[in-house]
């Protein structure tokens, strides 16, 4: 599904990512773990090409991103949920949800917004329809993003660390819809800390440091018995 | 005090009306340009704002150039320009009204750019990473995404901007175009009124102006009430 080749990205003469391979199977959830600053997000922003890779190639459902690329249409397949949720605050939950498959989907309005208030009764929201961002919580506007995602339809879903903005009592509600998703099939990378997802939910761990994977295993594995010296001290702190 | 009131004395009827007849047609004219004048600016604004945030050259630099020249130059002078140093060097005349709202959009759209091109760069970058992120084009995020915020923000100082405007209108008096200052001016020679007159002028103006920082004002609040960020 996801194939990256040797990826590297330089900030100037800053290496955030130092050659990284990586391959991810279709209905694959892989949790991406390390310390602030290591690159993950970075690594999750390459796949979408909100930020273009130095060197190397990513190839997504078969398909080599190069400078020919329509980078829309993949981005079309790449659903992305952000930090900061990123909802468009001058649109209501509704229009949120619809924009993009109306706009790049060429849906007719009533087919987005049929398949909107499905998701929205998904992630548990179907009584927010007509709200704006700014009247839900944190975790609520969390959902509508993954449901805004969604709606695309899209083949890989990428979360760069969707629970970090959240307050505490939050988190779950967000973190059980992506459980939910990932038992439905969806191809994910997550970028995030919470450990106890990454447990419960990820067929593997990847756990990455300045710019490299160090480790690349199952969670029970990675958990219990990490081989990389850098990798039992990062657990160490946080567990 | 009793020449004041002698002077008040020789005010007649008839004189008020027909002159406030007069002043209010300038008045409208005023309106008028400064409303042709300030929308093709938010056009011109708004593509020499974006053309300002472009990651090319070639965009860029005329984008800056204009920008600069248009707001380190009074709009007294380029009125001038237009009206009579582009004629004699194209050999044609020009219409005073064409100048007046050449000269006065051209004058707009440079500010205006400015205010656009801080109200696209106060947007937070993951709103347009948002609208990248699910597919849609670079104009489709900024037409759906960037922009309708951008300007919501902006509307104050897009209100500032057509008050300005609607008071430096009265610059293109200066080549004989007929608004609220020019038909003072004129009302005066023939009457030799000048005090009522200008200070009808000035009430005008400043109905006018206060009228529409009202509106902005109304405006501003109802756009904002329901797009508070986060």
């Amino acid at each position: 599904m996801i194939v990256i080749k040797d990826l590297h990205k330089n900030y100037g003469s800053n290496q955030i990512l130092r050659g990284i391979d990586l391959r991810v199977k279709k209905s694959e959830v892989v949790v991406v773990i390390g310390p602030s600053g290591s690159g993950k997000s970075t690594l999750l922003r390459c796949v979408n090409y909100l930020e273009v890779p130095s060197s190397g190639t990513i190839t997504i459902n078969g398909e080599t991103i190069t400078r020919s690329t329509n980078i829309n249409k993949i981005r079309a397949e790449v659903g992305m949920v952000f930090q900061h949720f990123n909802l468009f605050p001058h649109m209501t939950v509704l229009d949120n949800i619809t924009v993009a498959p109306i706009s790049v989907r060429k849906k007719s309005r009533e087919e987005a917004e049929k398949k909107a208030m499905e998701l929205l009764v998904r992630v548990g929201l179907g009584d927010k329809a007509k709200a704006y961002p700014s009247q839900l919580s944190g975790g609520q506007q969390q959902r509508v993003a993954i449901a805004r995602a969604l709606a695309m339809e899209p083949q890989v879903m990428l979360f760069d660390e969707p629970t970090s903005a959240l307050d505490p009592e939050m988190v779950n509600e967000v973190l059980d819809v992506m459980k939910d998703l990932a038992q439905s099939g969806m191809t994910m990378m997550c970028v995030t800390h919470e450990m106890g997802f990454a447990k419960q939910v990820a067929d593997r761990v990847l756990f990455v440091d300045q710019g490299k994977i160090l480790e690349d295993t199952n969670p029970e594995e990675l958990f219990s018995n990490p081989k990389h010296e850098r990798t039992k001290e990062f657990l160490a702190k946080i567990l | 005090m009793n020449s004041i009131i002698e002077y008040f004395q020789t005010i007649d009827v008839q004189f008020v009306e027909s002159t406030a007849k007069l002043l209010l047609l300038g008045a409208l004219v005023t309106l008028k340009i400064t409303l042709v004048a300030v929308s093709c600016g938010v056009l011109i604004g708004l593509f020499v704002g974006i053309a300002e945030l472009s990651n090319y050259k070639l965009l860029r630099f005329p984008a800056k150039i204009y920008v600069d020249i248009i707001r380190g130059t009074p709009l007294l002078v380029q009125i001038f320009i237009i009206y009579f140093a582009l004629p004699s060097i194209l050999g044609t005349r020009i219409e005073p009204y064409i100048a007046a709202v050449v000269a006065c959009s051209i004058n707009s759209g440079a500010y205006v750019a400015e205010i656009f091109r801080a109200g696209i760069q106060s947007i937070d970058k993951g709103q347009f990473e948002a609208g990248r992120s699910l597919g849609l084009t670079w104009s489709q995020t900024m037409s759906k995404i960037v922009i309708p915020q951008a300007f919501r923000r902006t509307i104050p100082q897009l209100g500032n901007e057509f008050i300005a405007m609607l008071k430096d209108s009265s610059l293109v008096s200066v080549i004989g175009f007929e608004e609220l200052t020019r038909k003072g001016q004129l009302i005066i020679a023939a009457t030799y009124r000048s005090f009522e007159i200008w200070t009808a002028v000035a009430i005008i103006y400043l109905i006018m102006t206060l009228t529409i920082s009202q509106f902005v004002a109304y405006l501003e609040k109802k756009y904002n009430s329901d797009t508070r960020r986060k």
